[in-house]
Formats: structure tokens, sequence, C-alpha cells
């Protein structure tokens, strides 16, 4: 076990140093320096300004120093959109309302996917199962941006609905949070349902659950106690991409309700080309699925002991 | 003979002896050519059914697949057919016809709504003028500064709706006139300008689903969009199938320490969200590519400033990032089959890696393969909309079906519909993918059946 996981936060960190080497030379190697805007600037600016970032050093001392000090929580500072504002503390203000949201939309993806998912199952063949296998398969096909869109226009018209806003408004508590953990959380939970339906089909068709049926147990009892957790590792390997999913979903829904969080950052500070942020997001972002890829993967070894710790990741 | 015949136990596997003996008992005439008829007898029956064609059957009698099929080549006729039936381009700005709703009134029912309207008799310039002073009086009242921006911008939109009034007051006092003279919606978009013409004997085509802001037709762009939206599925369905096999194949052929590296290289960009690096990687190489378009003219150039700089950075992505997950599964084929005894036979007869490859252990997962690449479709059309509605996707004036979603946002309140039709599209052409790839490996490969 000790060997794995070592084994593992080994690869997670090499990861890690890759996205953040890459994103350094890809931030480097854009056409034209970062002074090109409105303004036209001397020589004696630029160079002024070159030194003043440091980048008037040779690449490779550029990308020591820039690890080293990302090592220490500093990613820089915003060029263009806060000029002069560390990287690091824009992230810090913008993402914890992109993660509230997002922990939100995931927990009510998988509170609601699971048992969605166990009643299709037990209900297979009949009208329950399709009509929850035409609404999961819908609702995985469509894109974020649509379900956020549609939600927008049914539910905010003139005479809106419960007082449910276009625009984010934090001042409205929980109600101002609920359309956009929706339009987040319902492709996970589709996805979710799907995924247990398909894993517990097959644990409900094996020997045990005879077992315990013959013992005369209650469904509820065998189905929750014994089918669901054999099912739900499928669900729990599925959690670290999910994660991800979660992230980059975040952009869209931002971007829709006007969300002053971090995803939308990310997208505006790609439209202004401000380098340092998109790198420094690309980075924290990247580094944050990582851990979290590492974590579930650690996780569903824990839950499962029948996988074989000693063989290793693949 | 008979009667030596030893006794056998019923279900023994012991093998009966006094068979074997008569094989050898073999007469001269054993030895003669076959006749015709018994060669006939050895053909058989039945012809015998190809792998596609046995997969065929199978698929056709999944009717959830066949219909998805269905409404795939509907939407390629429309993607495809469909613009050359559509005489409006979809970059054409249609003057006059700015901002049509997918309905009209007829004339009369218009020049009766606008009579119970009231305020917006006597022509245009008169509507539009009205229209200013009014707007001037408000912005006054309020203490605010009334621009010239402003003024430009509520001509346009006086004329741009075709004197059927703007503004929420105008909207209510419509909605109501309407339903006190009896009016309904004739169904598609024209112009007053059109109607005119109509009524003047000449055939105008229908803006069916209306037109955008500058007077292009919604119908026509959507055509182009789905057949952009299409394109970028299929060609990175295509990237991801070449490199995600020919990657997966060698590895898994290969084994060993390099399987291991190239394992290692796929986990480590299996970790990272696509999305992001999409994001960054277009942020990056589009300037690249900006660059590369100016400084060498030529075809190449020609075809990168028509997908535009973010578009191409998309393919470059999908070639850098989306042929892991189809290069893991082709490995995990390769490396049951490279165990066969066919390969080992290829060997000892001395054929390269590269022929054993090609010629035995790819033909051998072409049913993976064809269901991955499938299923790839959906997630690139899924991914680019994705990309185009956050305005890093497709560039003006080609349109894709996130871009006009995007280009819809401006208007949402009042004119939903810009959203909603090619919302449904992206929609409805993800599903059909998604069940049409579902069934083809039902079909193709029944063991992976969920």
């Amino acid at each position: 076990m000790a060997k794995y996981i070592i084994k593992r936060v080994i690869m997670a960190i090499l990861t890690i140093l890759v996205v953040a080497c890459v994103t350094f030379v890809l931030m480097r190697s854009v056409p034209g320096s970062p002074w090109n805007s409105e303004k036209a600037m001397t020589e004696q600016q630029i160079a002024t300004l070159n030194e003043r970032y440091g980048y008037d050093k040779p690449l490779p001392i550029q990308l020591l120093t820039y690890l080293k000090n990302a090592l220490q929580g500093d990613l820089g500072v915003s060029l263009k959109m806060q000029k002069d504002r560390p990287v690091t503390e824009i992230i810090t203000t913008m993402f914890p309302l992109s993660a509230k949201i997002g922990v939100v939309a995931l927990v009510w993806a998988v509170l609601v996917g699971v048992p969605l998912g166990c009643l299709a199952a037990y209900n297979r063949g009949k009208w329950v199962d399709s009509l929850l296998r035409v609404v999961c398969t819908l609702g995985i096909s469509m894109p974020g941006f649509v379900i956020a869109n549609f939600l927008l226009i049914g539910l905010t018209g003139q005479d809106s609905l419960f007082g449910l806003k276009a625009i984010f408004d934090a001042s409205q508590g929980a109600k101002a949070y609920f359309m956009p953990c929706v339009a987040l959380g319902l492709y996970p939970m589709c996805y979710v349902a799907r995924l247990t339906r398909s894993s517990m089909l097959d644990s409900i068709n094996q020997e045990y659950i005879k077992t315990a049926r013959a013992k005369g147990l209650k469904t509820g009892k065998i189905i929750f106690k014994h089918a669901l957790r054999n099912a739900l590792i499928p669900v729990i390997t599925y959690l670290g991409p999910l994660v991800a999913f979660t992230l980059c979903g975040g952009f869209v829904v931002e971007s829709v309700f006007s969300i002053p969080g971090l995803g939308r950052y990310f997208v505006q500070s790609i439209s202004n080309r401000d380098y340092p942020i998109i790198m420094g997001t690309t980075i924290f972002l990247a580094s944050f699925v990582v851990v979290m890829n590492l974590v579930v993967d650690i996780l569903y070894r824990v839950v499962d002991p029948r996988i074989d710790l000693t063989k290793g990741g693949v | 003979m008979a009667e030596k015949k030893r006794k056998k136990m019923i279900g023994s596997l012991q093998p009966n002896v006094d068979t074997m003996l008569e094989w050898n008992d073999l007469t001269a005439e054993d030895f003669a050519p076959a006749t015709q008829g018994e060669k006939e007898s050895f053909i058989p029956q039945r012809a015998s059914i190809s792998y596609w064609r046995d997969a065929w059957r199978r698929l056709r009698r999944n009717k959830v697949a066949m219909v998805a099929l269905g409404v795939l080549v509907l939407l390629v006729l429309f993607a495809f057919v469909g613009p050359l039936i559509v005489p409006y381009g979809y970059e054409q700005f249609n003057q006059g016809a700015e901002n049509l709703y997918p309905w009209h009134y007829s004339l009369e029912d218009q020049a009766r709504l606008d009579e119970a309207t009231g305020a917006t008799g006597g022509t245009m310039e008169e509507r539009v003028a009205a229209a200013i002073e009014q707007a001037r009086a408000e912005a006054e009242a309020e203490g605010k500064k009334f621009t010239r921006a402003d003024e430009a911008m509520i001509r346009a939109q006086v004329r741009s709706s075709g004197g059927t009034g703007a503004g929420a007051g105008s909207q209510e006092a419509l909605a109501q006139a309407k339903r006190e003279l009896g009016i309904h919606y004739q169904p598609f978009g024209y112009s007053i300008a059109e109607l005119q013409r109509i009524e003047a004997g000449e055939k105008v085509f229908p803006h069916v689903f209306g037109t955008d802001n500058n007077g292009r037709d919604i119908l026509a762009r959507t055509m182009y969009a789905t057949r952009v939206s299409m394109i970028i599925g299929v060609a990175a369905a295509a990237i991801v199938l070449v490199i995600g096999s020919l990657y997966g194949s060698v590895s898994g052929y290969c084994g060993g320490r390099v399987d291991a590296i190239m394992q290692r290289i796929v986990d480590v960009i299996y970790s990272l969200p696509e999305v992001l690096v999409i994001l960054l990687l277009s942020a990056v190489i589009g300037p690249h590519i900006t660059a590369f378009i100016t400084d060498h003219p030529g075809a190449l150039a020609d075809f990168l400033r028509t997908v535009g700089p973010n578009l191409a950075a998309m393919f470059v992505c999908f070639a850098i990032l989306y042929w892991v997950g189809m290069s893991r599964i082709i490995r995990g084929q390769v490396l049951t089959i490279k165990q066969q005894e066919y390969v080992t036979a290829a060997r000892a007869l001395g054929a390269s890696g590269a022929r054993i490859i090609r010629r035995h252990l790819l033909p051998n997962c072409i049913g993976q393969i064809v269901v991955t690449a499938c299923l790839q479709i959906p997630s690139a059309i899924f991914l680019e909309s994705f990309m185009s509605y956050l305005g890093v996707g497709v560039t003006q004036p080609l349109a894709s079906l996130g871009s006009m979603c995007r280009d819809a946002l401006a208007g949402l309140q009042t004119y939903p519909y810009r959203l909603i039709i090619p919302a449904v599209i992206i929609c409805i052409m993800i599903l059909s993918f998604n069940l049409f790839g579902d069934g083809l490996r039902d079909a193709l490969d029944p063991r992976l059946k969920k």
C-alpha cells in the first residue's frame, strides 16, 4: 500500500511539474511581448519593464525562478486585468465561490444520481427504467450552457418564478445558488445514475444477493447494504474525472449567471490575454484536479480490498 | 465384428478404439477423385455472413439506434443539402429584414395592429423620429445624457422591428391589440418589404427561423453551423482514431519498458483536465497561427484563415490530448490479441512488427476502434460548442452552433428562439450520436454490452 501511494504521489508531482513547465514555455513562446497594448512604448520603457519583471534573463533561469516562486505560492502578478495584483491573491479570493458551487453540484449529483440508478436497476425493463434511461441519456447530451440558458429562459422571464434572478446575487443566499448548481450538476447526475444502474445490474445478479434473499432479508436492506456497496466502486472511480468536469463546467455556468468566480475570470483572462493569470490559474486548477484524482484513486483501493495493490497504477 | 465390439459406458470419455482401427482399412476407391456431386455437397448452402453484415443485422434490430441513425441522416441532409435550397448565405446581410421573428402577420393584420396600437402610424421616418423624441424625453426626465449613439441605436431598433414598435410598453399594447382583434401569427418570418413584394406577385423565400440583428437568415446560419459542428466532430474522431490506435497498438505490441514509458506519458495526459488545457492552448497557439497566416501566404494559410486560429488550436488539442482514451482501449485489446497463435505464426514467418500491427492486430480490434471513434464524435461536438460558447471556438463570420448560442445572448429575453434553435439542434445531434454509438457498440461487440 505504502509503495503504491508513494508511486502515485511521485506521478502526481511529476504531472504538476510537467504542467508548470509546459505552461511556462507556452507563455514565453507567444509572439509579441506582454507589453503590446494600446499605448506604444519606447525601447527604454520596455527594457525597464522587462528588467522589473525579470524577463531580461535567459529562459531556463526564468523557468527555475518561476518554479521556485510557484512552490512558495507566488505565481506572478497580473499584467493587464488587475495590474500588479498577485495571481495567488486573485485565485484565493475567487476560488471559494467556484468551489462552493462545484461542491453543492457534486453532492446533489451523487445524492440523486445513485438512488435513481438503483431505482432503474431494481425496476429493470419496466417503465421506470425506460423513463430514467431516456431522461439520463438526454441529460448527458445537453451541454452545460444549454441547460443553464434554458433554465434562465424558463425561470427568469418577466414574471420570475420564486424571485430567481438571471444575474447571480450572493445576498439572495441559497436562492442565488439554485440555478447554477442545478445546471452544473445535471450532467454528472445523469452520468452517475447510468453508471450506478449498470454496476447495480452486475451486482444484483451475484450469488451473494441470492443468498441474502434466501435468508429472507428485506429488499431495502439487500439493495442498500449488500448490492449498493459493491456497485458504488465504479462510481467512486468516476469521482476524480467528475471533479475535473465540474471545475471546467463551472466556466460556462459562471459565465451564464455572471458569477464572480474563478472560472469566469479564467475565461476573461484568456480573451484579455493576461498570460500570468492564464498560467497561474491553469497550474492551480490542474494541480487541484491531479490531487483530487490521486485522493480518489487511493480511496478506491482502500474501499475495495479485492484490488491488488502490488500491481500498481494501470 | 459386431459382437466383438467393446462395451462402452454412457458418458465415458474413453475413445472408441474400434472405429479408430477401421481408419486404417482403406481401399483403393477411397483415393479416387471426388465426383462433381460430392464436391458440391461441401459448398455451404447458406452464404457465409461477414463480420460487418452480421453487425449490421444486429444493429438493424436495435430500434433506438436505427431511429438515431435516421435523425443523423436528416441532420446531414439539413447541413449539407439544406444550404443549396435556402437562397440566403450564412453571412449575407438582408437589409430591411433585421430582427425578424420566426413568424409574421399578414399585411392587413399588420395595418390593423398599427391602427390599434395607435402611436406607430405614418411612414418609417416619422416613426423613427417619434421614437427618438420619446427616448430623449425619457432620458432627460431621468437626468441622463442622450448621446448620438443612443439615437442611432433607437433608429436601428425601430427600423429593424419593421414598424411593429419597440420597447416593452408597446409589446404589451401589441399583445393586447392582438387578442382583441383576434389576430394570429402566420408561420415563418417576412419583413414588411418582403410581404409587399409577395403582394406584387414576386416569390420570396421565407425566413423560416427569422433573422438576427444583422438581418442574417437564422435557418441558413443554423445549416452552416450544423455543418461546421459535424465536420469538427468527424475530423476530431479521425484524428483520435489514427493517433490513438497507432499509439495504443505500438505500446501494447512492444510491451516491456517501451510500454511502461508510453503508459506513463498517457497517465500524465490522462490526469489533466482537457478543457483547461484546450483553453490554455487556444490562448497560446492562437497568436502563433495568426502570425503564421500573415507571414506565410499559401493554401495552408488560406485554410487556417477560414477555420480561424481558435479552431486550428482546437484541432491541435485533439491531436495532443484526446487520443489517450482510445489508445488505452486499443492497448488493452492488443495485449490479449498478441498472445494468439496466428500472431506467433506471423512472427515465426518473419513478419515485421509494423506488418503484424497493420495486418493482424489492428484488423482484429476494428470493432472497438469503430465504436470508440463513433462515441468520440459527440464528445468532440460537445467540446467544440462549449469552446465556441465561451468565445474561444470558431471565429466570425464562420458560425458553429455554440457560437450562435453565444451570439443569441445579447437579446435573450426578447429573442429566445435564437438560442433555442441552435441549442436544440446541438442536443439532438449529440443525443443521436450517443444513441447510435451505443447501438453500434452492442452490435459490434456484444461482450461490451452494459
